[in-house]
């Protein structure tokens, strides 16, 4: 068990997400950065979806028994009885111990994991919180001092620290062009791809929102509501791109003008507000090979920690 | 009923959409979650989720895109031919008063008895169309224009569970508390979404639903003058 001693901001529990209920209008959630979550689980040996705390600024939380762990995402900085935690490194941490996490650096959410994850019950096939509604996680809640979570059960095969190559956030978000992309005009077009976008302070888990120059269609265009997914960009009638992230509503009614690739969302959900980020135009294969690159990085971590046990 | 649009979005998503400029159809919106509700079952599928008209299916992984754009056609056609069925739900509604406190205002609005405002609240049988919004939360058509109500100027910040209401040319229940414009004409009693039941929606895309008065408030008052 971890019992949580202090957190600022905001922290929930959150794994790969909850599919399949879209039709019923409840939400993907899930973590916004869904590779730092993976990375987690991976180097814990645990299954892809295990659930992990999700926090954003400092947090202190005391073992209640021996256990491994993992800090990884947004670069925090953090220790345990003394010693120096590097964060995308699995770590031990005895029974008692106070683990202080304070940050981030850069960027802004991390993610703890912990050895067979978290004991949570699932809510619709999966542990992740839907704060706006109010279930899964921890009683559908935001995490508070004073909560104790579970930890499940497990025999440790682990015996030594493993860390992980960090990757790097230049802020170029590739996507495939979206559905009504042709309806802006050819300037709007040329903003939308070139011009550096700043993202605003009204980004949260259901969507981040970017400043700039604003976008045009050549006519009024009437959408009728639609399924939506994290990645959409959509705009609004302020012209200005709103992308949807892990909590966003299941349907919306905006023209989508791009759609961020699964590879490189978590570039933007690591963004703080005034960070600039660019679009990058690219095809389904470049999204593809974007992909592989990913299941590469985790192939080469598997070899590395298979080699060092 | 020849090819439908069927476009891609992002990496492995796809989205039928049949008629995106002709009005609202709902006998296409029937063949929609028909094709939907097949398309939950395959495990190439992760979500199947109808909106006004369209479609937008998620699949597992972006290879089976080439292969879903032929089944979706297919699937399409054969809608065509099926026997539609759907489940049909009769929600008893306590119209007025303290559990709908714009009742008097949208009788006033157009000009007619509360009544009459609940005589055509309860007299067409309304399709869901699509779910969304939040969990649970139907829009459903089949509105009397007659009572048709635009939404309030300052929207709630609380509007409780349960509450019926117009807004515009819709009208719906609200699952959960949540903010909300429309106008509340009654409350419902029962519970639209609860997310430890299966399947967690009492309403599903495609279902039909009818509304009935449990308790007549107020009879004949002329809310107009």
């Amino acid at each position: 068990m971890l019992l949580i001693n202090q957190l600022v901001g905001m922290a929930t529990i959150q794994d790969l997400g909850r599919y399949g209920y879209g039709h019923l209008g409840v939400a993907q959630c899930g973590a916004i950065d869904r590779q730092a979550l993976l990375l987690a689980n991976k180097l814990l040996n645990n299954l892809d979806d295990c659930a992990a705390i999700e926090f954003t600024a400092s947090l202190t939380v005391t073992f209640n028994q021996d256990c491994w762990f993992t800090i990884t995402g947004a670069p925090f900085i953090a220790n345990i009885a003394q010693r120096n935690i590097w964060h995308g490194w699995r770590n031990r941490a005895r029974k008692g111990e106070t683990l202080t996490i304070m940050g981030p650096k850069q960027g802004r959410f991390g993610y703890l994991a912990v050895e067979a994850g978290f004991r949570v019950d699932s809510v619709m096939a999966s542990a992740s919180t839907d704060i706006n509604s109010g279930f899964g996680g921890l009683n559908g809640r935001l995490l508070q001092a004073g909560d104790q979570i579970g930890i499940n059960p497990s025999n440790t095969n682990i015996s030594k620290p493993v860390g992980a190559v960090i990757r790097q956030n230049n802020r170029k978000l590739r996507a495939l062009p979206g559905p009504e992309l042709q309806h802006f005009t050819p300037q709007s077009r040329q903003a939308f791809w070139q011009q550096h976008w700043q993202v605003s302070d009204q980004s949260n888990r259901m969507g981040y929102r970017l400043s700039g120059e604003t976008l045009q269609t050549h006519n009024l265009i009437e959408m009728r509501s639609h399924g939506v997914m994290p990645g959409v960009v959509q705009i609004p009638p302020t012209g200005e791109p709103i992308v949807l992230m892990a909590d966003a509503q299941a349907t919306g009614g905006y023209p989508r003008i791009a759609t961020v690739i699964e590879a490189d969302l978590w570039k933007l959900a690591q963004c703080q507000p005034s960070d600039h980020v660019q679009f990058e135009h690219v095809s389904p294969a470049q999204a593809d090979e974007a992909n592989q690159e990913w299941q590469r990085y985790f192939y080469r971590l598997q070899r590395a920690m298979n080699h060092h046990g | 009923m020849g090819n439908p649009i069927i476009y891609r979005l992002g990496e492995r998503a796809l989205v039928l959409d049949p008629t995106p400029s002709t009005p609202i159809s709902m006998a296409l919106q029937r063949k929609l979650c028909w094709i939907a509700d097949l398309c939950r079952d395959r495990q190439e599928i992760i979500s199947a989720v109808p909106g006004m008209n369209n479609l937008t299916l998620t699949l597992s992984a972006m290879s089976h895109i080439p292969s879903w754009q032929q089944q979706l056609q297919q699937l399409w056609d054969e809608a065509e031919s099926a026997q539609l069925s759907s489940r049909h739900h009769v929600i008893e509604v306590k119209y007025g008063g303290r559990y709908g406190g714009d009742l008097d205002a949208v009788a006033r609005h157009h000009q007619i008895t509360t009544d009459e405002v609940i005589a055509y609240h309860t007299a067409p049988s309304y399709q869901v169309c699509f779910i969304g919004f939040m969990p649970g939360f139907a829009y459903l058509t089949g509105l009397d224009s007659r009572i048709a109500t635009p939404r309030l100027a300052s929207p709630r910040q609380n509007v409780p569970a349960g509450s019926v209401g117009i807004g515009g040319e819709q009208t719906g229940i609200y699952p959960a508390m949540s903010p909300g414009g429309w106008q509340l004409i009654g409350h419902c009693d029962i519970e639209l979404f609860s997310p430890n039941h299966n399947p967690p929606s009492l309403l599903q895309p495609g279902d039909s639903l009818s509304f009935t008065a449990l308790k007549p408030v107020s009879r004949g008052t002329h809310a107009a003058n």
